[in-house]
């Protein structure tokens, strides 16, 4: 049905697909499978026209076609499912299935009853029970998905994507969808799965495929590969040296314990200890409550249970000022809605939490407060004029670095760390990486979040794994692998 | 994959910009003033630039406090209808001994302090927009208003009130003092203080602000209240200046508060603008209704300048913002 030879796409820094080839069939489901940042999402945006490849070929149904937009790849039969489901709520499903394609009467106007009658054989085929006249935003997340895939059938799509549908969805309805998207299968269509759970991949996919830092890894059949080897596939790769020496604990005392904390429902009864110069990584998929538990640390979100101490006194009812006060500094994973000051200058964008640092009776030393910055500048090698230029058109990197510093100088006992990487070259990565280094080499205790394994472990003496909100282990030493957080982070049976 | 290294080439603005951006406003004054002096020339003479000084001061400080608001991504529409139940609260004793001045202005504050908070509450606490907040209190004050005058305001002023609208100190008429005071000072408030940081912060990003343990709404209902508290200062000059009270003093400085602050290159979308750029927003926009009346044009055409205005300020800052 579709075959791509030698895709390569690249961006800038990042080769994103490395002439990665792919094929798959009509009536057959194949699983994409590969971390984080390896290349599936630019894979099906090739596929769909989103985005232009500047090498390789892409033949579909038989003809060679290169697409210019997306609207080509569309016409010719390909279908693409987001994640976020992109529906109007306030209109009825059959609306929703047929929008912008709807059925008219000699007149021109909307034929409504025939686009219900339609809308219901469409759902009929999908094998789903839905009234076409029902609103959308009273129906569950699932049969909102059911209408999403319905839009798909509306004309004649050979293709249809499938970008990690059950990350919304509880077990149960991921049942029902599967035996959906089986019905679709055996009327011939070629579906493309992406998802991070593996168990879905054994008991949905006919094939699958690997891809991992944007290349062609390996095509298998389903029956002839098991978990543990396809894991392999997927992280099977040389720590290289661009991470820094392991950091080793100061001190036996924990600086931070945590017990039982709760935040319904993301996170159930999570403990851990942190101690003074140590690296800890906090692993799992996206939506495992990772960041729920630093927010829940650091005050930004309200926990319902769990009791935490600092340097050994209770600490209960945090909040960022209290908790920066204490030493505890959190960079959260996203830079441009939760982090930057995009309106202010460098200066301001590190002095941030720490205005009474460069204030006396309330009143800024601007003088003060360059000095400070400056001093951050250099020690992190931020590429930056001076504490007076402008942040929001930095690169990703040297935006990264001036909200690590802003966070490196309050913070004297322990440093959480959300995606501390994302969306920031190679480069920039070994810098960050070194600077997390030094501050755990000054004794202060750092939580990495992440979700690139390879940076969980290339920076971590000790790993915790979380799934769907529950901790599910914690390695260390020798254990602390790709492969062995990947099973954690996945299994429902590793815990 | 779905973050790359962000290194999207943004152009930054160049020097030209730059030097546009920081001297539009001066410019534009300036050429308005040479204007109206060629049109008559006794505009500029020292009497009519006095008065219109004078008419401009409560707008001048009504946009002040607007322009607090408008930093935490708000906007007041309250302010107008709080003026004139100030200007209510003035007239209320019915006296002109002025031993009642301390009296008539700890209540108008009080009652300042106690509508800008709950503004303040409704934007932040209840998540109600400044929109539907302010346009909320502001019929809600004209109601109480018009329950207490009958509809009729009545009742003298104080005649220490008098002299703060029409007196002058040192050649300087009283209420011009009181503008340029309040200004001064809430300059230093806003680019000098930890308060007034928090505030540019708190309008960039209030995520952000929260996350570095600035406490978001505390600092947005401040700004609030302090935006009542200059209309009622404003409300209380402008009785003294008019001598009476109708039932809508302040008529309208609702909206021409909020075109001054954009004028004055204060972005609607918060974190970002000057008093002194407000300021000039407010005499641009005096003067200009000043050249209507010299040049002999109908009250009406006022209107139809200041929507101009509007969109011309509106353009100008979003092509300069876009860089």
């Amino acid at each position: 049905m579709i075959e791509l030879n030698n895709i390569t796409k690249t961006f800038p820094g990042v080769k994103s697909l490395d002439a990665v080839t792919f094929e798959a069939k009509a009536g057959e489901i194949h699983a994409l499978l590969g971390e984080n940042g390896a290349g599936k999402s630019t894979l099906i945006k090739t596929i769909a026209g989103a985005y232009i490849p500047e090498e390789g070929e892409i033949i579909f149904d038989g003809t060679t076609r290169n697409w210019e937009s997306p609207k080509q790849a569309k016409d010719a039969g390909i279908h693409v499912i987001y994640q976020e489901l992109m529906l109007f709520p306030e209109l009825s499903v059959a609306d929703n299935i047929f929008i912008g394609k709807e059925p008219r009467t000699r007149f021109g106007q909307i034929d409504y009853k025939q686009m219900h009658m339609q809308a219901r054989e469409i759902l009929d085929r999908l094998g789903h029970v839905l009234a076409p006249s029902e609103t959308v935003k009273n129906l569950t997340v699932a049969d909102q998905q059911m209408v999403e895939i319905a839009k798909a059938l509306v004309g004649d799509t050979k293709l249809l994507v499938l970008d990690e549908p059950t990350a919304i969805t509880s077990g149960r309805e991921a049942a029902v969808l599967f035996e959906r998207v089986n019905n679709l299968k055996e009327q011939g269509v070629c579906i493309i799965y992406i998802s991070h759970r593996l168990e879905e991949i054994f008991e949905i996919a006919d094939r699958v495929t690997v891809l991992k830092d944007g290349q062609y890894v390996g095509t298998k059949n389903i029956t002839d590969i098991d978990k543990d080897r396809l894991v392999g596939m997927m992280v099977g790769r040389e720590l290289s040296d661009i991470y820094p020496t392991k950091s080793k604990r100061a001190d036996d005392v924990p600086v931070l314990t945590a017990h039982d904390l709760s935040l319904t429902p993301r996170v159930k009864s999570v403990s851990f200890e942190l101690f003074p110069g140590e690296i800890v990584g906090l692993a799992g998929m996206v939506g495992s409550g990772r960041s729920e538990v630093a927010h829940a640390l650091f005050g930004s979100m309200k926990r319902d249970a769990g009791s935490v101490t600092v340097n050994g006194a209770p600490y209960n009812t945090p909040t960022p000022k209290k908790s920066i006060e204490l030493g505890i500094g959190f960079l959260t994973e996203d830079r441009k809605e939760q982090g930057l000051l995009p309106l202010l200058d460098a200066a301001a964008n590190i002095t941030a939490p720490g205005l009474g640092e460069i204030s006396t009776n309330a009143i800024i030393s601007r003088d003060k407060e360059f000095v400070i910055a400056e001093n951050e500048i250099q020690r992190f090698a931020i590429a930056i004029p001076g504490p007076r230029s402008d942040v929001w058109n930095l690169s990703g990197g040297n935006q990264q670095k001036i909200l690590f510093a802003r966070w490196a100088r309050v913070c004297h006992r322990v440093l959480i760390l959300d995606e501390p990487t994302r969306g920031v070259d190679v480069g920039a990565k070994v810098e960050i990486y070194k600077m997390i280094r030094r501050l755990a080499g000054e004794g202060i205790a750092i939580l990495v979040i992440s979700s690139e394994l390879q940076e969980v472990v290339g920076l971590s003496s000790r790993v915790l794994v979380m799934r769907e909100g529950v901790m599910t282990g914690e390695l260390s030493g020798q254990d602390v692998n790709e492969k062995a957080i990947m099973r954690l982070a996945t299994l429902q049976d590793a815990a | 994959m779905t973050t790359f290294g962000s290194t999207i080439a943004e152009r930054s603005p160049g020097l030209v910009d730059v030097t546009v951006q920081k001297w539009a406003l001066p410019a534009i004054f300036c050429g308005l003033l040479i204007f109206a002096t060629v049109i008559s020339p006794s505009f500029l003479s020292v009497s009519n630039f006095q008065n219109v000084m004078t008419q401009a001061a409560p707008l001048m400080i009504v946009v002040i406090g607007q322009t607090f608001v408008i930093l935490v991504r708000g906007l007041d529409l309250s302010v107008a209808s709080l003026m004139a139940t100030v200007a209510v609260i003035a007239t209320a004793f019915n006296t002109q001994d002025n031993t009642m001045i301390p009296v008539i202005f700890i209540s108008a504050i009080l009652l300042c302090t106690i509508v800008g908070f709950i503004n303040g509450w409704l934007v932040t606490k209840r998540n109600v927009s400044p929109f539907l907040a302010t346009l909320a209190m502001m019929i809600v004050l004209q109601g109480l208003r018009f329950y207490y005058t009958q509809g009729a305001p009545a009742g003298v002023l104080p005649e220490g009130f008098r002299h703060l609208g029409t007196g002058k100190y040192l050649g300087i008429p009283a209420n011009i003092i009181a503008c340029i005071l309040l200004f001064v000072f809430l300059t230093f408030v806003l680019e000098k203080t930890v308060f007034g940081r928090k505030i540019f912060i708190v309008g960039g990003n209030p995520t952000s602000a929260d996350l570095v343990g600035i406490n978001s709404h505390n600092v947005t209902i401040t700004c609030y209240i302090i935006c009542s508290i200059m209309a009622g200062i404003a409300g209380l000059l402008l009785v003294g200046f008019v001598g009476t009270v109708d039932n809508f003093v302040g008529r309208g400085y609702e909206l021409d508060s909020i075109v001054a602050a954009v004028i004055g290159g204060v972005a609607l979308s918060g974190g970002k603008g000057k008093l002194l750029g407000a300021i000039l927003g407010a005499l641009i926009l005096v003067v200009l209704f000043n050249i209507v009346i010299i040049v002999g044009l109908p009250v009406q055409a006022q209107l139809v300048i200041k929507g101009v205005i509007i969109i011309g300020a509106a353009a100008f800052f979003a092509r300069k913002t876009r860089g």
